[in-house]
Order: structure tokens, then C-alpha cells, then sequence
């Protein structure tokens, strides 16, 4: 429910702005993701708008962007914090970075290591990711669209 | 099963271990909304997103879009039985304990409503047939929180404003009737069922689903899941069965008598005559595989033609076979009429006996 009013009232000013200075309109989803028996009792898994949602549901989480200006977007860039009830647990689109520290340093996940007890450290996990962000090397031109998504479970 | 005197201290140890992981959980709920029941109910989610970018060189507004929704509320419990054995009980025994552990396995505070029923027939818990049922059956709240059934403790009816993750340990306790044997099995089930925890201190109305669309607001969704036990997944109730089984003393008597004297032979080879002094040996034996049996009270009609011996009395005399011998003075002689010789002999164990052994002289 509250994401389709979120929706709505994003996709508002995106079409008020499309000609003005705004030059990029972002769209943010959230969805479900469930098995359910499917045709001939096999079980299929679909994508619902977030219902009920209870811990331990797997969720993705999407983000639709587009270009509305005239010019290219050049440096886009990105950036989701984990929210603190969501553990991630990958899926992402790729070349993605991420932080585990609460975004003051990124790299590939296996690039990571997060402090352990007696001062010895680890590798990451996915768990541990508190932000993915994604820093596209190429200009979105104007007119182009596209979306990334990760995804996560409710702690 | 539930074995205070045997276990009592192992419970201990392990309420410590359970209360420094409270402590420990109530610190990592600091750090973060979840627990192991989850994200509380009623929370919301909300994910932002930003995007920076540039046009030709020069930085542009930062823009987010963000979207949230509500964590919904998810009934989860669990009844456990504590101990995985039988209790055993003697017939006759008063406030018999089982012990039950009830979980919130949910993400939000719930009472539990709570009922003790009995099988009636049936498999019992640890593998016996249910065959009869126990008396005044209560339902204790481990208050003190020791794991031991004890005067601390509170009667209920209910378990009020049990957090997320909490477990209650709850003593089911009645009486076992009289005249049971060995092997006879008593069922006891502790039912539990989710209640809103609407108002401390007083039982809420039993929880119900959302019925039918989602809504933006908390909605309620039972997630128990069945057992092998015949719990019924998603009704936000649960259940375990303990039981109780009897194990009572079987005991025997024997009463043998002997000539030890007589006025004309003397100890030799001495005859039922008037005068002659008859010695009575009444050997108790309690079966193996018993209880232990306690205060065993002997009393017996002396036959009309015979005379008491003054001090012959014997209580815990040796038994071998059907003759008794030794003991330790005790006892009682009340004249009459009838005359009766009685006593009290100490425990008997299961495989064991012994004797209550008086002398009588024959008129």
C-alpha cells in the first residue's frame, strides 16, 4: 500500500519535472519474493508488492532510473544503504561496490574484511554489507533508462 | 519428565546460561532492531536510495527516491516439554510435577492463553498408553525462575506479556489417585495459545489473522508450523504432552511359625504342647522393580488359645526364604481382647524384605 503512495508521489514531480531542470527521475521499488505451487503443482516463485511481510521474507529491492534531460548523466552514481531490518544477501545487478562499514570504504565484496574479536579480522559476508552502490563509467544519455537491484532478507 | 532432586542443579546452571544471553540479546537489540523472533511487528521499513551525477563537469542536485512498508506481525510459539522423561509418581502422591516450556517465537508481545488436558487413552508422551488420569490439576508459572516447582511460584491461567523470544518455564502439577500400579501412565498436555497483549494483567482476546487484503497498517499472520506431535501448523496455538507413570511398591506377606520350646523337651526337638513357646515370622518382600517401600505397618490378631511373650517383639528381622532371623527389639502388644502385636518396619527396598517376628506361648 505505502509504496504505491510512494510511488505515486514520486512519479508526480518526475512528469512535472520532465522538462524543467530535473534531469534524472528515480523510481524505487520493493517486492516480495515467494514460492508458490504453480501450474501442474510445480512450485514457481513470484514477485509480490510488499503485503505482509514478515521476518525472515526474501525481498528485492529495485531502483528504476531515467534519464529526462537533454545532456548526458555523466559520473552516476548511485548509492543504498541496507535498511538497518534487511540483511542483504546478494543478488545485485553487477559491478557493484560495497561497504561494510557503514559506507567509508568500498571495493568488491571479497576485497573486504570486517574487524573480528581480539583485534583479528575476517572476510566480509553478505551479511555484513551495510551499502551498495553502483558507479557507472559510461554517461546515461539522455532519454536512456535502466535499473539496478539487490536483494534481502527481513531480520 | 521432571526430576527436581536429580536435575535441580543442571537447571540452575542452565537458567545462568539463559539469563547471560538475555543479557547479551538485550545488547545486540540495542545495536539493531532484530532479534532471533525478527524485526518487531508494527516497524517500519524504508529504503533510500540516492543518486549523484554530473552534467557536462558540473554536479547536480543529489536526488533520492525512497519506499517503506510495515513489518507485519508473524505468531510463532512453541510448548516444549522440559526433561524428555517420564516424571515418576507413587499412588497417592500429591502436587506430582511436569515441567513445560512455552516460547514467543513471534516478532511483538503476546499473552498466551494456557490449558492442561489430559489423553484419555493413547500413546502418552514417552511411549506408554495413557490409562488414567490424574486429580486438581494446576498450571504454575516458574516466577522465581529456577526451574524447580516450588512456593515461589504462581498459580495461572494465562502468560502475561511474554516478549519476543521470551521462553516461561510452566510446571503443570495434580495428584496421582490412590490404588494405581506400576506401569500405569497418566498423559498431560499443555496447550498454549497466541492472546493479544493488550492490557497488563489481564488475559487479551485470543489473536486473529488479517483477514483478507493486506493493509498499510501491522497485520497478523500465524506462522507455527506442525509437529510430529499432531501440533496444527498455523492456528497460533501449540502444544506438548508430558506424562506421569506410576511406580508403586508390590508388596507380599508370609507368616511362618516355629516351635522353639515346650515344658517337657525344652529346645530340643520341642512339641506343640500346651506351654510350648511358638515363634511367628511375618516376612514382607517387595518385588523388583518397584518402589521402595516406606513405613511398613504390621499388625496381627494373636489367635484366642495363646499368650502373648512379653518383649518378643521384633521389627527388621533378616528374611531368608520364609524364616526370619535377628531384628531389633520394637513393637507394641495391646492386650485386648483381641490381642494384637504391631509395628512399623524401616524401608524395603524393591527386590528386598523383612521381618516382624513375635513369640507366643500356647495355653
Amino acid at each position: 500500500m505505502r509504496i504505491w503512495i510512494a510511488l505515486l508521489a514520486l512519479a508526480a514531480p518526475a512528469a512535472a519535472f520532465a522538462a524543467g531542470p530535473e534531469h534524472v527521475s528515480l523510481a524505487s521499488h520493493v517486492f516480495v519474493e515467494r514460492v508458490k505451487p504453480g501450474p501442474g503443482g510445480k512450485p514457481v516463485t513470484v514477485r509480490e508488492a510488499p503485503g505482509i511481510v514478515t521476518p525472515g521474507d526474501r525481498l528485492i529491492f529495485e531502483l528504476d532510473y531515467r534519464n529526462v534531460g537533454a545532456e548526458p548523466a555523466t559520473g552516476f552514481t548511485i548509492t543504498d544503504p541496507i535498511p538497518a531490518s534487511v540483511a542483504f544477501t546478494g543478488g545485485e545487478s553487477e559491478n557493484a561496490l560495497f561497504s561494510v562499514d557503514g559506507g567509508r570504504s568500498w571495493g568488491p565484496l571479497g576485497s573486504l574484511r570486517v574487524a573480528g574479536p581480539n583485534g583479528a579480522s575476517r572476510p566480509a559476508t553478505p551479511a555484513d554489507v551495510t551499502h551498495v552502490k553502483w558507479a557507472f563509467a559510461r554517461p546515461i544519455p539522455a532519454g536512456a533508462a535502466g535499473s539496478v537491484s539487490f536483494r534481502g532478507v527481513v531480520k | 519428565m521432571w526430576r527436581p532432586e536429580l536435575i535441580g542443579l543442571t537447571m540452575t546452571r542452565t537458567k545462568r546460561l539463559l539469563a547471560s544471553a538475555s543479557v547479551l540479546a538485550v545488547a545486540a537489540f540495542a545495536a539493531s532492531p532484530a532479534s532471533a523472533a525478527g524485526t518487531a511487528a508494527g516497524s517500519t521499513i524504508t529504503n533510500t536510495v540516492t543518486v549523484d551525477f554530473k552534467v557536462g563537469t558540473v554536479s547536480q542536485t543529489q536526488q533520492s527516491a525512497s519506499d517503506s512498508f510495515t513489518v507485519d506481525r508473524k505468531i510463532n510459539l512453541t510448548v516444549s516439554e522440559i526433561g524428555s522423561a517420564t516424571t515418576s509418581v507413587s499412588p497417592g502422591q500429591t502436587a506430582v510435577v511436569t515441567a513445560f516450556s512455552v516460547t514467543n517465537a513471534s516478532n511483538a508481545t503476546l499473552d498466551f492463553a494456557l490449558a492442561a488436558t489430559q489423553l484419555v487413552g493413547g500413546t502418552a508422551a514417552h511411549g506408554g498408553t495413557d490409562n488414567f488420569n490424574v486429580s486438581n490439576v494446576k498450571m504454575y508459572v516458574d516466577t522465581d525462575n529456577n526451574g524447580t516447582f516450588n512456593a515461589g511460584d504462581t498459580q495461572v491461567t494465562y502468560l502475561d506479556q511474554v516478549a519476543a523470544d521470551a521462553s516461561i518455564t510452566v510446571f503443570v502439577v495434580a495428584d496421582v489417585p490412590l490404588g494405581r500400579s506400576t506401569g500405569d501412565v497418566a498423559d498431560v498436555r499443555l496447550t498454549a495459545t497466541a492472546a493479544e497483549a493488550t492490557t497488563a494483567g489481564t488475559l487479551g482476546a485470543t489473536v486473529t489473522q488479517t483477514v483478507g487484503a493486506n493493509t498499510a497498517a501491522m497485520d497478523t499472520v500465524f506462522a507455527d508450523t506442525a509437529t510430529t506431535n499432531g501440533n496444527v501448523a498455523l492456528d497460533g496455538a501449540a502444544f506438548a504432552d508430558d506424562d506421569y507413570t506410576v511406580l508403586a511398591a508390590a508388596l507380599t506377606a508370609t507368616k511362618t511359625s516355629k516351635i522353639i520350646s515346650d515344658p517337657i523337651n525344652g529346645s530340643t526337638n520341642p512339641k506343640m504342647i500346651p506351654g510350648a513357646v511358638v515363634e511367628y515370622c511375618i516376612a514382607v518382600s517387595n518385588a523388583a522393580g518397584s518402589a521402595a517401600a516406606t513405613s511398613v505397618n504390621i499388625s496381627d490378631t494373636l489367635p484366642a488359645q495363646t499368650l502373648f511373650v512379653a518383649g518378643s517383639i521384633k521389627v527388621n528381622a533378616t528374611v531368608s526364604g520364609t524364616t526370619c532371623s535377628g531384628g531389633a527389639a520394637g513393637g507394641s502388644y495391646a492386650a485386648g481382647p483381641p490381642a494384637v502385636v504391631s509395628g512399623t518396619l524401616g524401608t524395603i527396598n524393591p527386590g528386598a524384605s523383612s521381618g516382624f517376628v513375635f513369640q507366643v506361648s500356647v495355653n
